[in-house]
């Protein structure tokens, strides 16, 4: 069901596309996302509840399993934090 | 009191009366839809309805069941189990059968494509289906932000068989995706996640797009 995932530029834009998507964010503010971009606590979109959303679609999308005890305020920071993760997960 | 064709049926199910919500004539082709399960039917309903009033725009007839305790139903989603949801979809579209004389077309979203194959249908067509165990994942999980699958209490039985669940082929299906969404899909539309907002939205662009598409998947099914 899962797209294979290779590549880095991949999970960068499915990592923007699930922002896009659970947030409800604008594409064109996404886009300019970079690696020192705030997001959990910065974004007021990205608060707790959103949290799950977002976690959950990009397991189905990555085809990945992220455990809670992987979770923390690091992780979620930056884009760069979260898009480092979900890198180390989907390209393992 | 006209609603824009909107209208109110029940439809008996294992000896319990349901009710199911119809938007356009009842004589017109029916689409049953079968919608997310728990939080996910929350956020969608707008994007249901919006399906819905278009589908009755474009000459077909869209029906909504309420499952076993959930929306209108006088029964408690405790005591609900997932046979029943599984049985609530094969006589609703018994019921569509016998109201408009015709076999609906199935279209079903998310979770709602893990209990639409036991039912009667010219077709299937499904919208982002997911593995009941990503569903139950979800559930678990917003007990981060505060409670254990936002306030519902299924039983275990019921969560056990969801964690199992997954969609069974059917034919003819067609399966449709959002564009953001990477895996396989017969069409991708362009459109939010819905289901996985905080906050229930709408998307009338989507909502059309979807109906234009059951419509024309209808018309291949009733022609093969």
């Amino acid at each position: 069901m899962v797209a294979a995932f290779n590549d880095e530029e991949q999970v960068d834009a499915t990592l923007r596309a699930v922002l896009v998507d659970v947030l409800g964010l604008a594409e064109d503010k996404v886009r300019g996302f970079d690696e020192s971009t705030a997001l959990f606590g910065a974004l007021p979109e990205f608060d707790s509840m959103a949290v799950a959303g977002l976690l959950t679609e990009l397991e189905e999308r990555l085809g990945i399993l992220i455990e809670d005890h992987e979770v923390d305020a690091d992780m979620l920071e930056t884009f760069g934090s979260l898009l480092t993760f979900a890198r180390a997960k989907a390209l393992q | 009191m006209s609603l824009g064709g909107l209208a109110y049926e029940t439809f008996r199910s294992a000896g319990r009366e349901e009710y199911l919500m119809r938007i356009g004539p009842v004589e017109a082709p029916p689409i049953l839809i079968v919608p997310p399960l728990f939080e996910e039917m929350n956020r969608t309903r707008a994007l249901v309805a919006g399906v819905m009033r278009a589908l009755a725009g474009k000459g077909m007839s869209g029906w909504l069941p309420d499952l076993k305790g959930t929306g209108e139903s006088l029964e408690a989603l405790e005591t609900s189990r997932w046979e029943d949801w599984r049985h609530d979809v094969m006589a609703a579209a018994d019921h569509l059968q016998a109201r408009s004389g015709k076999t609906p077309l199935i279209a079903s979203i998310r979770g709602g494509c893990l209990i639409d194959d036991a039912a009667a249908a010219i077709g299937w067509w499904r919208l982002a289906p997911v593995p009941g165990a990503s569903l139950v994942r979800d559930m678990t999980r917003a007990g981060l932000a505060g409670v254990e699958w936002a306030g519902y209490a299924p039983s275990d039985s019921l969560k056990g068989r969801l964690a199992d669940a997954t969609a069974v082929h059917q034919e003819p299906l067609r399966t449709a995706r959002l564009s953001s969404d990477a895996a396989p899909a017969d069409i991708k539309l362009s459109g939010p996640a819905l289901w996985r907002r905080s906050e229930p939205g709408s998307a009338p662009e989507l909502a059309e797009a979807m109906a234009a598409d059951i419509v024309e998947w209808h018309a291949a099914c009733v022609v093969s």
